[in-house]
């Protein structure tokens, strides 16, 4: 069984925040690089499953430049046996990284197609059924559960409220993974040193096409009217806690 | 005629060893000793490939200095007798007695087996033979004073040490062992007890047989002899009675000698053995993975996984307890004893690969026996790496790398819990385990009216290493404000790192995540190594364990000094004149990773003193100060403590305030202030005791 | 400017997201059009008689409930059909499977999670989040004369008011089905409702350790109050999905929302954000929470925790 996961290396804001010159990003400087929280939890599915059919492998797959070569490395720390880069230079949407994997990813004709929901950076949640579209791969998106059967493979679903959709879908397909799926095991530095040894194949992306939008300007969010703040200890916080929760609740 | 007797044979004082036995049964005698020497020799053998079973190899050179060394500890006593002088008395008592008995058993071979036949030197007799007899006889008494003090301590003191309570329950393979233990330890007591008894015994039934007048120097055994003649039991009886007694002392000394290596008696051999390999900074320097070393080779899964030196000391264990009753965690019923960890990993030692497994005594392991598992996960995360077992086992035994060892396998199954891999992940993306972005590191100098030297750029005589508490700490930073206030007003040339500052990442390391550990320790070092300067100085003990003692294996040796200890020469120098007498009555709290680690117990205490406040020690104080709970990573890990027992760190407050009036609990050490600050409040003794680290006093006696 | 508007039901009832997505239509002022994909979409039609829409198509397909490959090839043929200039759909389970699909197969401008709409001359200018919504951003769309737009939910008030659209019908040709709904499995039977609830005290992961959330039962039951928590807690598996706020958890709107040690993320605040009063706790000054809370206390939250149990 072949499981192909595509990850990606998110770029991390931390609490202060510079613009580019031209506003139309963050400033580089003022970021940090992991691994997709959600991919994390892919590719434990995946090692998962390919555990528990006995034999197999876990093809990890990133778009991007070499730096995005942390992220796969990642994942072959956590025991993935292939790495595969497409290259990439320059930031690209969602659909534009679908098209770039695409073709990536019928030439490994796998079994499972997996990729997180979403991205903790971009958090546009397309990636995956863009991919899916392309390559007309059934798919399920924010998948909580699965379990594979003979040419299909039943899946849980979890809708807004806990409600659970179960489905059942044809395999070969594509699933996007929803945090808390499994527990992904830790990657110790030394596993990740040494899959820096590994060889990590470039491939040449598919046609990335025209990008779906084009940031014209970011910024820092408004604050809203802001809460009223509370001061004091602990004690006189909790009064005023205690009066209000009593005006509002009367 | 029988008057006569006793003149007669004065004159050749001395006594046939083989008396009234037949030619078959002298020769019987030297076949079980061939026989009992074979047995020990034989077990001693199966104990040193147990040894080798081991990977790697035991630690060698500085061969006159271990040996001394050994000698010292074992002669004196120095290690046994420490925070229990009467124990110590007690087992010197037997040391001495047994050493004696055993050199007077020799003496006696030597002259009746080669001396005598072979050189017809016969020196057993006359005033040889009484001192001889008078030296045996003392430290034979002195043998049964000592057993009888332990058996005393053992069946009426019963102190928490020799219990065999365990706050983590056992394996289920081991149920039965605590058990087995109580029943050992009072037969081990009781078959010297027996040895020293029949002994004495043998001497007051030859004497009360033939009462020669020169055993006088006998002083015990002729007044038993002499009690027994009393009340008629003499001549023939007597003699017969002493052949008896002379198979029963003989056969069970030779069974004695022979089990040595299969008992609790192995202690004689592995202790001392132990002590002398023994790595003196087994602790505060953890050892590197090996070169490219890949997941089967981290850590202590299997016990042969383990060092021979860490096989020994499973041997070298006497259950003392020494270690179970100065453990932090023990002691808050966190489920790890270090006595049962090592009692554990020695049943499985010989039951895999030693001994017991060749005699097939159960409880039977497989070999290659996997040890992750029979050690409970949270037994190992329970450890707060504080060496407080290491520094007072009498034996050398090596708890804390043995756990550290054991934690890196688990780290390399990813068996951790959610909170500390959080942490470890956290740590490996933002260098910092406060998840803060690293340019955020040197913010803690904006609040300073003057600007700090960015030592990556100019030079400084001092590279101050700030680490993740002291930097990010909120409560943290006010005090490393007033240190660098401090540095300022004393004209001290410092810079700091800014956001080239890594994690010193000692507790990484003590956490078993080495692959990270290496990671910081490197970019560290690089970064360290890129500045000019003279000395590095911290204020945070983990920082300078690691600084001090573990950065050299990656390159960086640098003379790194605690704040305490250059707070100090800043004093003493007259740089820093503090205005006498804050008066305040303190107690200062010895962080693990500057005391025990690195035995810097004076420096604080010395600033604490120019500052005329008045320092009332805790009863558990310097080497025997109590962890706070944070060290070996715990702080960033769930809770683990028994239900109804308190935090170490409320432990330790309840113990400050006990000492009654006590304005402040003096700190030296960034993760104690956090601990003991959130203690104070959890322990219920706010408003009765505040925190003061070490440098908020000088700060404020300075101020005018 | 024609808008073509994507309904979302479930088990029979509309989904607030649908109405949410008609009063987001209207700030581009052009025709809008509903597209109910069902199989009996007019059981529907009284659900979604509000002002606003323009024309209801009705989409009839053999489904009952929402399976991907049904809405993909549905949504692609009334565009087809419609030529909108603008699609709007939920950012919602359901679609985030199905949407990206159409838009990358058709080559249409695409966004997702937009909270803010508005038109710039020509241009069409969405708003929305990156950088774990630390900073927002505007985006537009130049050379795309089609644009899918995946709207965050809460970020529009539902549409209101009688309706008085005109009803076209549309049979969907269907190639096949190929991950098929088979069962709904309800996670929340037996627990309590946090969507009916007055009065939320609702925790994150702030509280550290799964030992701790006792303690929180406790204050929830002292002061009254019923439990909830973030998506961090359900996904440790300390908590049932069903006790989750958020936008893959429950939109909740209770009178007042106590969070305690819950930083406020996005996705949380899109649960909660419409809560009548929101008080705030948090040891954070910079938490995103407090954009939103109408009370916040920088303070630890456990002392606070304490303090409120004594008060009660």
């Amino acid at each position: 069984m072949k499981v192909l996961v595509c990850v990606k290396q998110v770029a991390v804001l931390g609490d202060e925040v510079e613009f580019t010159d031209d506003e139309r990003d963050v400033d580089p400087d003022y970021l940090d690089y992991a691994l997709n929280e959600w991919d994390s939890y892919a590719t434990e599915e995946a090692l998962r499953l390919v555990d528990a059919a006995g034999e197999g492998e876990v093809v990890v797959v990133s778009v991007g430049d070499e730096d995005a070569e942390d992220a796969i490395r990642r994942c072959l720390a956590m025991g993935a046996e292939r790495g595969i880069r497409v290259e990439a230079e320059g930031p690209l949407d969602p659909i534009q990284v679908a098209r770039a994997l695409a073709e990536v990813v019928q030439a490994e004709s796998p079994d499972l197609v997996f990729t997180g929901v979403q991205s903790s950076d971009s958090v546009q949640a397309a990636t995956g059924s863009a991919l899916a579209g392309l390559l007309d791969l059934p798919s399920v998106a924010v998948v909580t559960k699965v379990e594979l059967g003979e040419g299909k493979a039943t899946v849980h679903r979890e809708l807004e409220g806990g409600l659970v959709d179960v489905v059942e879908v044809d395999t070969p397909c594509l699933l996007t993974i929803q945090t808390g799926i499994n527990e992904p095991r830790y990657a110790t530095l030394r596993a990740i040193k040494q899959a820096e040894e590994k060889e990590i194949e470039a491939r040449s992306p598919g046609e990335t096409g025209e990008p779906g939008y084009r940031v014209r300007k970011m910024f820092v969010p408004p604050k809203g009217e802001g809460a009223e703040m509370l001061d004091g200890n602990p004690s006189e916080v909790a009064q005023r806690i205690k009066e209000i929760v009593q005006e509002r609740l009367a | 005629m029988q008057d006569l007797t006793p003149g007669l044979l004065a004159e050749t004082a001395t006594r046939d060893t083989f008396a009234g036995l037949e030619t078959w049964e002298i020769v019987l005698w030297y076949v079980l000793i061939v026989i009992s020497v074979a047995i020990f020799l034989f077990g001693v053998a199966r104990l040193l490939l147990k040894y080798r079973g081991g990977r790697g190899h035991v630690r060698l050179g500085n061969y006159r200095e271990r040996a001394t060394n050994v000698a010292r500890v074992v002669f004196t006593h120095a290690w046994i007798r420490r925070r229990d002088p009467l124990a110590g008395i007690g087992h010197l008592l037997v040391f001495y007695g047994f050493m004696v008995l055993f050199a007077g058993t020799v003496i006696l071979a030597f002259q009746d087996d080669f001396a005598n036949p072979v050189l017809s030197f016969d020196f057993w007799h006359g005033w040889f033979y009484k001192i001889y007899s008078l030296f045996l006889d003392v430290f034979g008494a002195a043998l049964v004073a000592g057993l009888a003090y332990f058996a005393f301590k053992r069946g009426i003191l019963r102190p928490f040490r020799l219990q065999y309570w365990r706050p983590a329950e056992p394996a289920e393979s081991l149920r039965k062992q605590p058990r087995r233990y109580e029943i050992g330890d009072w037969v081990f007591l009781g078959s010297l007890f027996y040895l020293a008894l029949s002994g004495f015994l043998l001497e007051a039934f030859r004497i009360a047989a033939d009462n020669p007048s020169f055993e006088v120097w006998s002083p015990v055994g002729w007044l038993v002899g002499h009690g027994f003649r009393a009340i008629g039991f003499e001549g023939d009886t007597a003699a017969a009675a002493r052949i008896v007694d002379w198979w029963a002392h003989g056969v069970f000394a030779l069974f004695w000698v022979s089990s040595i290596p299969f008992t609790k008696a192995v202690h004689m051999l592995a202790g001392p053995a132990g002590v002398g390999v023994k790595d003196d900074r087994a602790g505060n320097r953890l050892a590197p993975l090996p070169e490219g070393a890949k997941a089967a080779d981290v850590g202590y899964a299997f016990i042969d996984s383990l060092l021979p030196k860490h096989l020994l000391d499973l041997d070298a264990c006497t259950k003392c307890g020494k270690c179970h009753a100065a453990c932090p965690a023990t002691a808050t019923g966190y489920p790890l004893s270090p006595r049962d960890l090592v009692l554990d990993l020695r049943e499985v030692a010989e039951g895999s690969m030693g001994n017991r497994a060749a005699l097939g005594i159960a409880p039977e392991f497989p070999e290659h026996a996997e040890i992750l598992g029979t050690i409970k996960p949270e037994t190992l995360w329970s450890c707060m790496q504080c060496m407080a077992c290491v520094e007072i086992c009498p034996v050398g035994i090596e708890h804390v790398p043995i756990i550290n060892q054991m934690r890196r396998a688990l780290v390399e199954r990813g068996e951790m819990d959610g909170q500390l891999q959080q942490t470890l992940e956290t740590i490996y993306t933002s260098g910092n385990s406060f998840g803060e972005a690293k340019r955020k590191r040197g913010r803690w100098t904006r609040d300073l009216d003057f600007d700090v030297k960015d030592a990556r750029k100019q030079p400084a005589d001092l590279l101050w290493f700030v680490g993740d508490y002291a930097s990010f700490d909120p409560r943290n930073q006010k005090i490393s404000q007033a240190l660098a206030r401090i540095l300022r007003g004393a004209g001290v040339d410092f810079g700091i790192l800014y956001d080239g500052e890594r994690t010193a990442g000692n507790d990484v390391r003590r956490v078993g995540e080495e692959g990270l550990y290496a990671d910081l320790a490197e970019e560290n070092v690089a970064a360290i190594s890129a500045c000019r300067f003279d000395r590095i100085l911290t204020s945070d003990p983990h920082s300078f364990n690691t600084l001090r003692n573990e950065y050299p294996q990656f390159g960086g040796s640098w003379d790194v000094l605690h704040h305490s200890q250059l707070l100090l020469e800043l004093i003493e120098s007259g740089r820093l004149k503090p205005r006498k007498g804050l008066g305040y009555r303190v107690t200062y709290h010895d962080p693990c990773t500057l005391g025990r680690y690195n035995g810097v117990y004076d420096p604080p205490r010395q600033v604490l003193a120019a500052l005329g406040v008045e320092l009332v020690e805790m009863p558990r104080n310097r080497d025997n100060s109590l962890c706070c709970g944070a060290g070996g990573g715990r702080i960033w890990m769930k809770e683990l403590k028994g239900e109804d027992s308190p935090r170490p760190s409320e432990l330790r407050i309840d113990e400050a305030v006990a000492l009654g009036g006590i304005d402040y609990f003096v700190v030296a050490c960034p993760k104690d202030v956090t601990m003991y600050e959130d203690a104070i409040k959890t322990s219920g003794h706010q408003g009765e005791i505040e925190l003061r680290e070490l440098s908020e006093l000088v700060y404020e006696a300075l101020a005018v | 400017m024609s808008v073509l508007v994507l309904a979302e039901h479930l088990r029979g009832k509309m989904r607030p997201i649908t109405l949410e997505l008609v009063s987001a239509a209207k700030e581009l002022e052009g025709a809008t059009v509903l597209a109910v994909i069902a199989k009996d979409p007019a059981s529907l039609a009284d659900q979604i008689d509000v002002e606003g829409i323009d024309e209801i198509v009705n989409v009839h397909v053999e489904q009952d409930e929402f399976e991907n490959d049904v809405y993909r090839e549905a949504l692609e043929q009334l565009i087809a059909d419609r030529s909108p200039e603008v699609v709007l759909v939920g950012f919602t389970i359901n679609s985030m499977g199905f949407a990206p699909a159409v838009a990358a197969k058709l080559g249409l401008g695409f966004a997702s999670d937009v909270f803010a709409l508005r038109r710039d001359g020509g241009d069409l200018v969405a708003e929305r989040s990156f950088y774990g919504a630390k900073v927002n951003a505007e985006v537009d769309f130049p050379g795309h004369e089609s644009v899918l737009l995946m709207i965050r939910p809460t970020s529009w008030p539902p549409a209101e008011g009688a309706g008085g659209a005109v009803e076209a019908e549309l049979d969907a040709t269907i190639s096949g089905s190929r991950a098929r709904h088979l069962d709904f499995q309800d996670v929340a039977t037996g627990d309590v409702d946090i969507t009916t609830a007055d009065f939320l005290l609702s925790v994150g992961r702030g509280i550290g350790e799964k030992e701790n959330l006792e303690q929180f039962e406790e204050l929830a039951e002292t002061l009254g109050a019923t439990l909830s928590v973030s998506r961090p807690l359900v996904d440790q598996g300390w908590m049932p999905n069903s006790r989750q706020v958020g936008q893959s958890g429950k939109t909740v709107k209770p009178k007042v929302y106590l969070a305690l040690g819950i930083s406020g993320a996005v996705q949380h605040l899109a649960g909660m954000k419409t809560s009548g009063t929101i008080i705030a706790v948090n040891s954070d000054p910079e938490a995103a929470i407090f954009n939103v809370a109408h009370y916040g206390a920088v303070a630890d939250l456990f002392e606070v925790a304490e303090e409120l149990e004594k008060l009660y």
